[in-house]
């Protein structure tokens, strides 16, 4: 027997099964790159490896082009803005050591953005014990009341997003059946008890709620399982290739017809679009699929600005240009150039001056100047104005845990994989679900 | 009942592509003493090769052996300039795993910027459906594994009848012997690879096809069922990987049928770790085809 000549039999086979187990859970981080003194880093941290993967170059698609306003304008105080990857897989136990390399080889940090709900719970303390202030797109409820200083988000909770389907399916298509196929993520399993919750308080039934496995080959038995439910919509959040073979297998397994499926924000977004469509084509996915996203209006001073910086990026991350429409692109743009015209009003780099005046740029003052380019920002502060940032998506509101939201609109694809709105909840449609669903 | 059923055809196809690719990964350890944590990166390299034919709009079937040939010479080259040096400078098994870890890391960031993050989809038709009770497989489905039994047949033939099989097994046995008795064993270790590697993109290839859409992220989770398969049946053993292939092929899919499908690989791990603890060499070890004669 060759393994026994080899004299690793037991032991390989051991070895052989904490490799396996062991590779579920391993990774690696991006290694950081050198110091600077004279330039201001803007960390991105997130998923750019992993299921998760699609995530990180949106954010850093928002990092180019508010960093080029920014370098374009002279700067902060004459230091200029670069931008960096650091990778988490997604992955809490490698986001802790990326997080703590982050900040311990970049003295020069202001600002860290990304910190998705895949690592959020892990990279928040380390940033906020190291005073850098932070604009996360994680959707978990643990961060509705933070008591995480530098803690900043843009966008709301999942739960939200989940009262914003449930609101969809109910009010707009009337569905009463509703299956929840979910990846088994962090992330994505927020949206579930949410959804659970309204869809009962509202009357409705969930017919099946699976967490998936992300990156299975197939789907095959849980997609059978489904079909036997007999929904009226699919509520799906399972990113990477996950959605893709899930649907496929849908379409399939249904006679090649396609049920209703519906998506959360995240699934706004070219990779996703990209994925689906090579699965079960464009037209299906314009025919079956709807979805909810950010109240943004993709208008305005502020999107134009945020828009020619994006184009002008492309030279240096060819697929900028497709972030154009994602909700996270937009608010995480407007997020570091609040930072940055904070560190302009309070003339400090120092992330404890300036971080409480993140909040003022962003909400606006008593006798604000509103904005909508950095230039014009700098401008202002140097006639002695305060300002009020209104940038690419739209006015924020932060509460007293620098949490802001703005309400949600109904969208569907184009063939081309741009977004249509189709329609938007009202403040009435919103609370009665969110009081159904106890949020 | 009908759902368990249901999920027992499902798990044809998958234990189909676990064991071509399982069998590849089982004789490249049995053959090369080597521990290649790159497999899983290779098959998607693989898969991408054909998807690169099949996307200028030649058949998936037509793209496969592109898949498969690009397997055979990216692990061959894999072989020759990476690991062959360092085990040549006498690194331990251990080292060696390390270092298929690192390339399987520097493959997938190298294809990263060349193929994109995006998933991809073959074009390709999956043909009428067919049932049997509550079986129901696609045409393609079928062909997956018609093409599996073929291959194990291909495989169990060329390591049984034929001199280049024999060969592989004098030097899986003992490779200073047999290279002593005039087996040129450093050309059989170059074949080995290539079949195997070719094995691998195969595999790639075929599990493209029934996910429907993978990404250079898949390789990962390709590679975790097929290193399960291999220890289950006896790591080195051909035979081995194909019972392991089949028990965990059937136990994912049966598994997300009766308990959820978030546990379906867990379920698999579990039978797993009973096996080690009770049988630790894996269940064919003693009996596996490259065992030496006699």
């Amino acid at each position: 027997m060759l393994a026994s000549h080899h004299r690793v039999g037991r032991g390989v086979g051991v070895l052989f099964a904490m490799l396996t187990l062991a590779l579920a859970a391993c990774g690696s981080s991006t290694p950081g790159g050198s110091t600077s003194t004279s330039s201001l880093l803007i960390g991105v941290i997130a998923p750019f490896t992993g299921p998760d993967a699609a995530l990180g170059p949106a954010y850093f698609a928002a990092c180019l082009p508010a960093a080029r306003a920014i370098n374009n304008a002279g700067g902060v105080m004459g230091h200029k803005v670069s931008c960096q990857e650091f990778d988490t897989r997604g992955e809490p136990a490698d986001a802790v050591p990326a997080a703590q390399q982050m900040v311990a080889s970049h003295s020069n940090l202001m600002a860290v953005v990304g910190c998705t709900s895949d690592e959020a719970a892990s990279v928040a303390p380390i940033l906020n014990q190291a005073h850098i202030p932070m604009f996360c797109m994680t959707g978990q409820s643990e961060f509705n009341k933070t008591t995480f200083t530098y803690f900043h988000r843009l966008v709301p909770p999942d739960e939200f997003d989940a009262f914003a389907m449930v609101g969809s399916a109910l009010d707009h298509f009337n569905y009463k059946k509703v299956a929840l196929v979910f990846g088994n993520d962090i992330g994505s399993q927020a949206f579930v008890g949410p959804a659970m919750a309204a869809l009962q308080g509202l009357g409705a039934t969930v017919t099946i709620n699976q967490a998936i496995a992300l990156g299975q080959p197939s789907y095959r038995t849980e997609v059978t399982a489904m079909l036997a439910t007999h929904p009226d919509v699919i509520f799906t959040e399972a990113l990477g290739p996950t959605d893709a073979t899930y649907m496929a297998e849908v379409k399939q397994l249904n006679n090649g017809v396609m049920l209703p499926f519906m998506g959360t924000s995240a699934t706004i977004d070219p990779v996703w679009f990209s994925a689906v469509t090579g699965a079960i084509g464009v037209q299906t996915v314009v025919d079956k699929f709807t979805a909810v996203d950010l109240g943004v209006s993709f208008s305005g001073p502020g999107y134009t600005e945020f828009k020619t910086n994006l184009d002008a990026v492309a030279s240096q991350f060819p697929t900028a240009p497709k972030y154009s429409q994602r909700g996270a692109t937009l608010h995480l743009y407007d997020g570091i150039i609040q930072a940055a015209l904070a560190m302009d009003e309070t003339k400090s780099t120092d992330p404890t001056v300036y971080n409480t005046v993140i909040k003022d740029v962003g909400n606006g003052v008593a006798g604000a100047t509103t904005v909508n380019t950095y230039a014009a920002g700098v401008a202002a502060i140097k006639n002695g104005q305060k300002v009020r940032w209104v940038g690419a998506g739209g006015l924020t509101n932060y509460n007293q845990y620098n949490n802001s939201q703005q309400g949600y609109i109904l969208v569907r694809y184009d063939a081309t994989g741009n977004e249509i709105k189709f329609g938007a909840l009202t403040q009435a449609q919103t609370a009665a679900i969110i009081a159904a669903g106890g949020g | 009942m009908s759902l368990i059923v249901a999920a027992f055809g499902f798990g044809l196809v998958s234990m189909s592509i676990i064991a071509i690719s399982a069998v590849g990964f089982t004789m490249q350890f049995g053959i090369t003493n080597m521990i290649n944590l790159a497999y899983g990166q290779v098959m998607i390299a693989s898969a991408y090769a054909a998807y690169a034919v099949n996307n200028a709009g030649v058949s998936i079937w037509l793209s496969l052996p592109v898949g498969a040939i690009f397997g055979a010479v990216f692990s061959f080259l894999l072989n020759r300039l990476v690991y062959a040096p360092f085990q040549r400078k006498g690194t331990n098994l251990i080292g060696m795993v390390i270092i298929s870890l690192a390339v399987s890391l520097v493959i997938a960031n190298v294809m990263l910027p060349i193929v994109g993050y995006y998933s991809v989809s073959y074009h390709q038709n999956p043909g009428t459906t067919y049932h049997l009770g509550s079986i129901a497989l696609t045409g393609e489905q079928i062909l997956i594994i018609v093409l599996a039994v073929v291959v194990m047949l291909v495989i169990y033939a060329l390591l049984r009848f034929t001199r280049l099989g024999k060969a592989m097994r004098a030097t899986a046995a003992n490779p200073t012997l047999a290279r002593n008795c005039g087996i040129p064993t450093a050309r059989v270790v170059d074949l080995a690879w290539l079949i195997t590697g070719a094995l691998c993109g195969l595999a790639g290839t075929v599990a493209g096809m029934n996910s429907d859409s993978f990404s250079v992220a898949s390789g990962s989770e390709f590679l975790i069922p097929i290193i399960a398969a291999s220890i289950l049946g006896g790591a080195g053993s051909p035979y081995g990987a194909m019972i392991g292939a089949v028990l965990i092929g059937e136990m994912t899919e049966i598994s997300a049928a009766i308990i959820s499908p978030e546990y379906k690989q867990v379920v698999a791990f579990a039978v797993l770790v009973l096996v080690m603890v009770l049988r630790p060499q894996g269940l064919l070890a003693k009996r596996g085809a490259l065992a030496a004669a006699g």
